[in-house]
């Protein structure tokens, strides 16, 4: 198992995170319609670039999942898939470690989704993350400050 | 599905009571996730969707551990969270205009994503 079978863009999720201040606010059904700025015009045969097609997929997408999973902002990556951050629970228990949140990832191209609970230091980092698998099995897998996985039970 | 705040309350609760276990509140807000992904939850009252999803959200990973049995969260820490999602006893009264709506006692009529007692 490697480190982005479990956690691919880890360094993206705490530092690139796109903050919504009207993301608890919005209504599917009012936002649907609604493109924020204008696509600029482009001339029929120049394809999108990659960073527009991404900004398209959370616009697009995001009333479907914004308000339930994303009150603490959403990411578009570069496999087409948007990541919606909930809030981080804090704790006071845990040294290092100062909470946790949820992440629901939906893959653009496939319509897949999948969750998992990541536990964060102070510093930002991700430390633990916990998938919600199929079979209802609960596993963390650990990580150092680095990024490095430590082990998993 | 209907969900109401004295039924999310009552979850977080009886984590603190010990009454439930951590794990398996965390498997009842899973359902109720499920349940908002494939069929219709409705809230009840409706203007308290928001305050009801953010108790399930919360209770959902409420037992991620640190390690071995040790939990990442204090009671104290639960606590908190309890207030801070669905906020404290008697919010929901004190604003609540459908009294009709605030004497429904807790419902999940899917038993099987009811809490256990």
């Amino acid at each position: 198992m490697t480190f982005d079978d479990l956690r691919p863009d880890m360094d993206a999720a705490s530092l690139d995170v796109t903050r919504t201040a009207d993301a608890t606010t919005e209504r599917p059904a009012l936002t649907i319609m609604v493109t924020p700025r204008p696509i600029p015009p482009t001339s029929s045969n120049e394809p999108l670039s990659p960073e527009r097609l991404r900004q398209i997929d959370r616009v697009f997408f995001g009333p479907f999942f914004r308000e339930k999973y994303g009150a603490a902002g959403d990411k578009a990556l570069q496999n087409s898939r948007i990541r919606y951050y909930g809030p981080v629970q804090p704790t006071n228990n845990a040294g290092e470690l100062v909470g946790r949140r949820y992440v629901h990832e939906f893959d653009t191209m496939t319509g897949m989704t999948r969750g998992w609970h990541e536990t964060l230091d102070r510093m930002g980092n991700i430390r633990q993350i916990r998938p919600e698998r199929d079979d209802g099995i609960k596993r963390h897998y650990q990580f150092d400050s680095n990024g490095r996985y430590k082990g998993s039970w | 599905m209907e969900i109401d705040l004295q039924a999310v309350r009552r979850v977080f609760e009886d984590v603190l009571n010990g009454s439930m276990l951590r794990e398996q509140a965390d498997r009842w807000a899973h359902a109720v996730i499920q349940e908002e992904e494939t069929a219709v939850v409705t809230y009840s009252p409706p203007r308290e969707r928001e305050r009801i999803w953010a108790g399930v959200m919360y209770l959902y990973g409420i037992d991620t551990m640190t390690g071995p049995n040790a939990y990442l969260h204090t009671d104290d820490d639960i606590s908190r969270g309890m207030i801070a999602s669905i906020g404290a006893v008697g919010d929901e009264v004190a604003d609540d205009n459908s009294v009709g709506s605030r004497a429904t006692v807790a419902t999940l009529h899917r038993k099987q994503v009811g809490p256990h007692h």
